[in-house]
């Protein structure tokens, strides 16, 4: 392999889903066995996609590393380059470098109870946790908890709706939150009267019990959603050092060089691509502007 | 480190010698703005020179840089890197390198910085600091490592300290050029040493400093000076510790495109933008707040990200002076 840090290797586009009108799913596999046989990766890392010629951009995995021989990347369309991805087609090859950042720390949290919150799109790098908690089956419980705008805009609904049918028998209990009516909510609403809500992702923490001495929180949505679910959590007494979150910023690298991703101020100062991009609540808390 | 004496009658002879290590930069007078220019004869360079206008970093950081060119579907790296001496730097750019390399060198490192800092030789020469000098309060007025050499003016030519393998290669290859040091060169280093200290108008007292920054994050100061601030990324770019790039591709043809790097700036509104137009830091007050931040953040390793240059001041076309606006909001805290 090389050692320049900023080459990519060729992945190809083994098949691409939509998910919503915005977001569609593409599962990957590089064309280099070697470079395939050496690709492993964490829930929560992320990888630089590169569209040669046009530029690069970094989106977290949204497979589990336990299922091997491919990963997968939700990508929502929302500028140029993902745009430009999202006109690629199954065959297509494209550049991939990485995996990048830390990633949760799975096997800390093993035999503890697991709650995701995802809101949105934050749905896409914590159903890499979600899968590997089931697959694995070394968590206690795992519960997720998803925000999301309407029954048009639920990511990985099929899954989503699976869980809510069987998750229980998976040890994982699946809550959705909706905010706009629709005929297929109310639907969703009557048959899992317990579990699907109108509002936001934080109503459904309402009646929610959880040991918090054996249970670690894992949140992703967007920036203006973190406030709001840390405080129901710390309102819970979880210790801040059990909440984990993943961020986002504009990484260049990848590598901690193009300062891009730096936050903090003269007391502490984090690179999101290699200290993050998940975080404790502890670090929000002594690095000014994380969240 | 080793101490040798280079007497004033062979630095033209030493210089020359120089060119043979690889391509000869040294500081050179344009107008009333210095700059790190090639050189081949010692009458061009400016010895008691203040400061020019970019640092040293643009030989091993380029303003512009193509990194990789896409040639029949597959990107190449363009590394170039020849031997070049760099000759002339000061104190306060060999910390600035030092805090580059921290960054640059660290795993994984950066091909094309390594490869021009592995074959660059560093030649630093003392100074008389100026009205925007304050480098000896951060401690960066010295260089004990970083250089190859390091000459200190003396009345009848220059001390020389030899700071790694190379250095000692290159006074060898010249050993007829150098003399030992006597008692008296020894008295005027001291000397030199001495008025140079007493020279510095400019202090920023470290005490406390991170934090006292960091609890004076709603300061009233932070808004006024970044009411005065331009935005127009001048101390960024001059800065010897900034580093922060941006990267774009550019097709040259139909079927070749190069990826280019350049300076960035985090005075750009895009600078801490994301994916769907969020942005952390929208107003201008955040980005200026963030530049001081990051220039007055701590490493125990490296220090301030900051060496005390004075470049970001004498280039600031809105006169934002950088030890000012730390002590303002220092004392904004009383």
């Amino acid at each position: 392999m090389s050692e320049n840090p900023y080459q990519t290797y060729d992945a190809r586009i083994l098949e691409v889903k939509d998910l919503t009108s915005r977001e569609k799913l593409f599962t990957l596999r590089f064309l280099d066995p070697e470079v395939e046989a050496k690709f492993d990766f964490k829930p929560g890392q992320f990888v630089i996609v590169d569209i040669r010629g046009f530029g690069e951009f970094p989106i977290s995995i949204c497979s589990s590393p336990t299922r091997k021989g491919y990963f997968q990347l939700c990508i929502r369309k929302v500028g140029r380059m993902t745009k430009f991805v999202h006109k690629m087609n199954e065959g297509d090859v494209v550049g991939i470098r990485g995996p990048y950042g830390n990633g949760f720390p799975m096997e800390k949290m093993e035999g503890s109870n697991l709650i995701l919150v995802a809101g949105g799109l934050g749905m896409a790098p914590l159903r890499s946790v979600l899968w590997y908690a089931i697959d694995t089956g070394k968590y206690e419980n795992v519960w997720l908890l998803y925000g999301t705008k309407a029954y048009e805009d639920i990511l990985f609904r099929d899954e989503i709706i699976h869980l809510l049918k069987h998750g229980e028998a998976m040890n994982c209990s699946v809550k959705l939150a909706y905010e706009v009516e629709s005929p297929s909510c109310i639907y969703l609403e009557q048959g899992f009267s317990d579990r699907v809500c109108k509002g936001v992702v934080t109503d459904l923490f309402r009646g929610e019990e959880f040991d918090v001495n054996n249970t670690y929180a894992l949140i992703c949505g967007p920036p203006v959603m973190y406030k709001f679910v840390i405080r129901e959590l710390l309102d819970r007494k979880l210790s801040p050092g059990r909440i984990y979150m993943t961020l986002e910023r504009r990484m260049r690298c990848g590598v901690g060089k193009c300062g891009h991703c730096v936050v903090g101020t003269s007391v502490s100062m984090k690179y999101i691509c290699q200290d993050g991009p998940v975080f404790t609540y502890w670090d929000a808390l002594s690095t000014r502007g994380l969240i | 480190m080793r101490y040798i004496k280079l007497p004033s009658e062979n630095f033209g002879k030493f210089f020359k010698s120089l060119g043979e290590w690889g391509t000869l930069y040294a500081p050179v007078k344009k107008g009333d703005i210095y700059s790190f220019q090639e050189v081949h004869d010692p009458a061009e360079i400016a010895l008691d020179y203040t400061r020019t206008m970019l640092p040293p970093k643009k030989f091993f950081f380029r303003p512009k840089e193509a990194i990789l060119r896409l040639k029949n579907g597959r990107w190449e790296e363009e590394i170039e890197a020849e031997p070049t001496v760099l000759f002339g730097l000061h104190s306060c750019d060999i910390h600035g390198l030092k805090i580059l390399d921290k960054v640059y060198l660290n795993e994984p490192a950066d091909p094309y910085y390594k490869s021009r800092r592995e074959k660059t030789l560093i030649i630093g020469i003392s100074c008389m600091p100026d009205e925007y000098c304050f480098c000896k309060s951060l401690g960066t007025h010295f260089a004990m490592e970083g250089f190859d050499l390091f000459l200190h003016e003396l009345p009848d030519g220059w001390l020389v300290r030899i700071g790694s393998v190379r250095g000692h290669e290159m006074a060898w290859e010249n050993s007829e050029l150098f003399e030992e040091v006597t008692d008296e060169d020894l008295a005027n280093f001291k000397e030199f040493e001495e008025k140079r200290a007493k020279a510095f108008q400019k202090e920023l007292p470290q005490e406390g400093l991170a934090d006292m920054l960091d609890l004076a994050y709603n300061s009233p100061v932070w808004k006024k000076y970044a009411e005065v601030c331009l935005a127009c990324g001048n101390c960024n770019m001059v800065c010897p510790t900034c580093r922060c790039y941006e990267v774009c591709d550019s097709w040259m043809d139909a079927y070749s495109s190069v990826r280019e790097r350049r300076y960035d700036s985090c005075f750009m509104e895009n600078h801490g933008l994301v994916a769907g137009g969020h942005n952390f830091r929208p107003t201008r007050l955040d980005r200026f707040r963030h530049r001081y931040y990051c220039k007055s953040y701590f490493d125990p390793t490296a220090g301030y990200n900051c060496v005390g240059c004075g470049r970001c001041d004498e280039f600031c076309p809105a006169k934002i002076e950088h030890v000012k606006v730390l002590e303002e909001v220092r004392g904004s805290l009383q």
